[in-house]
């Protein structure tokens, strides 16, 4: 089904309006929370655009990638739970580079999508 | 709200042995999810308090629930800090009895400046008036860090496990993960870390918990009172250090370690020469990591609150997106914190 314009085109419009439109007219806790809405309408349009998904497919690859690696179990499946249940029970050596990279993967594609500016203090 | 500030009104005239009081203003302040501030002035005739006085009284909201510390603790924290000398408002009248007004409230002093981490942060001052201001901030920790258990007052205080408060931090952090019950791989990382390389546990005292910027006024580059005692504790001093120079508390301004506002080095500067205990400077850094993993523990807790459907909300909503920023910072901190060993 052709349905157009598509959602990430409809979210940037509304955002724009949002901002340039409403926002100047606000004051106080009002423009408070018509920032928090813009803030999270970017993070939809990120969520959604092709660039930041690669990122979390890559991550959760890289995820599964690494544990398979080191015969931890269900790699495929919930690899993160996995990651997490791993370090948890001490199963991995803390201070191995790979699992440091593997945690600044991961969290480098969730902050891509929920603050990339935060990517480049 | 003008039923409720004649209600505090004449709850002051009674505490005070005024003859009476007029209401010039009430007003109710920004700030506290769970607790309401409402700034009340008043012309009184008679008693210990004549004349044009400004109060805050806070009182639970009514929705509020949470771990932190009721008003009536809350009031006594604060007469403990008030009688070590440091900078607080005067705790004046705490009133249990929920005839009331229907809550729990507390009258206090009110302080005058600004508690806005940005308007600080940003501000022009000097290197040396920057100074000063962590030295001073500094110094007001010491002072506060000589209250210490046993005291009557203070029972409702949990003490650390066998002493030691950076372990019993962990093991409550690894509780509330587990009843997350959401993957965190980098902080399930962070927090092996912490349990590994705990510093030897310095003496517990009265700790404020939430020392930072945005939670003291500053009138100009003066302090004028340090609020939001609700999350005080008995723990380790370090802990206290740590959290006012997290880099969740810089507010963008990460070179300057101590709150976004100074050096890290003028800060702890003015607590040893305020009387503070010895601090290992590597044991502030820890409790920096923890203050991270800390920060991202209360973060998910609001995200929770929002996503259970106990309190619909958008900011909570979008703290809990602000996780990544902590897990970030604690790989950050903790790769150079094992660089530098």
């Amino acid at each position: 089904m052709i349905n157009r314009p598509d959602n990430h085109d409809l979210l940037m419009e509304a955002r724009q309006v949002l901002l340039n439109s409403l926002t100047p007219e606000l004051t106080g806790a009002r423009k408070y929370e018509a920032l928090m809405i813009a803030n999270v309408m970017s993070m939809a349009i990120r969520e959604l655009g092709q660039n930041e998904q690669a990122k979390v497919e890559e991550a959760d690859q890289a995820v599964s990638t690494f544990l398979e690696a080191r015969s931890q179990p269900n790699p495929n499946v919930e690899g993160e739970t996995s990651l997490a249940e791993a370090i948890r029970k001490r199963r991995l050596e803390g201070r191995e580079p790979a699992l440091r990279d593997v945690l600044q993967t991961l969290t480098e594609a969730r902050l891509g999508i929920n603050n990339p500016s935060y990517l480049k203090r | 709200m003008p039923e409720l500030a004649e209600v505090f009104s004449q709850f002051v005239v009674h505490q005070s042995g005024a003859r009476s009081a007029k209401v010039i203003e009430f007003e109710k302040l920004s700030g506290g999810a769970i607790q309401d501030n409402f700034g009340l002035s008043l012309d009184i005739e008679g008693g210990g308090h004549s004349g044009l006085q400004e109060f805050v009284v806070r009182q639970d909201a009514p929705s509020g629930v949470s771990e932190s510390l009721s008003r009536p603790e809350e009031f006594r924290v604060l007469e403990a800090a008030f009688k070590a000398g440091v900078t607080v408002p005067e705790p004046l009248w705490l009133c249990e009895d929920l005839d009331v007004s229907g809550q729990l409230f507390y009258v206090m002093t009110r302080a005058g400046g600004s508690a806005s981490p940005r308007q600080l942060v940003k501000s022009d001052l000097t290197g040396e008036q920057r100074c000063i201001i962590v030295r001073r901030l500094g110094a007001e920790l010491a002072k506060l860090h000589t209250v210490r258990p046993p005291m009557r007052s203070l029972d409702f205080l949990t003490l650390p496990d066998q002493g030691d408060a950076a372990l019993s931090r962990v093991a409550i952090y690894r509780r509330h993960l587990r009843e997350i019950a959401e993957p965190h791989p980098v902080l399930e990382w962070a927090l092996n870390w912490l349990e590994d390389n705990t510093p030897e546990p310095g003496p517990t005292v009265l700790c404020h918990c939430d020392f930072r910027t945005g939670n003291y006024m500053m009138a100009g580059e003066k302090l004028t009172a340090i609020l939001d005692w609700e999350f005080a504790a008995w723990s380790d001093p370090a802990e206290d250090l740590g959290w006012f120079c997290s880099r969740s508390w810089r507010f963008g301004a990460n070179e300057r370690e101590a709150g976004g506002v100074g050096e890290k080095q003028d800060f702890l500067d003015g607590y040893r020469e305020a009387g503070g205990t010895g601090i290992d400077p590597a044991a502030v850094s820890y409790w920096e990591v923890m203050a991270l993993v800390r920060w991202a523990m209360i973060a998910l807790q609001q995200a929770r609150r929002h996503i259970s459907g106990e309190q619909r909300s958008l900011e909570l909503a979008l703290t809990g997106r602000m996780v990544a920023q902590m897990e970030c910072d604690l790989l950050t901190q903790i790769q150079e914190l094992e660089d530098n060993q």
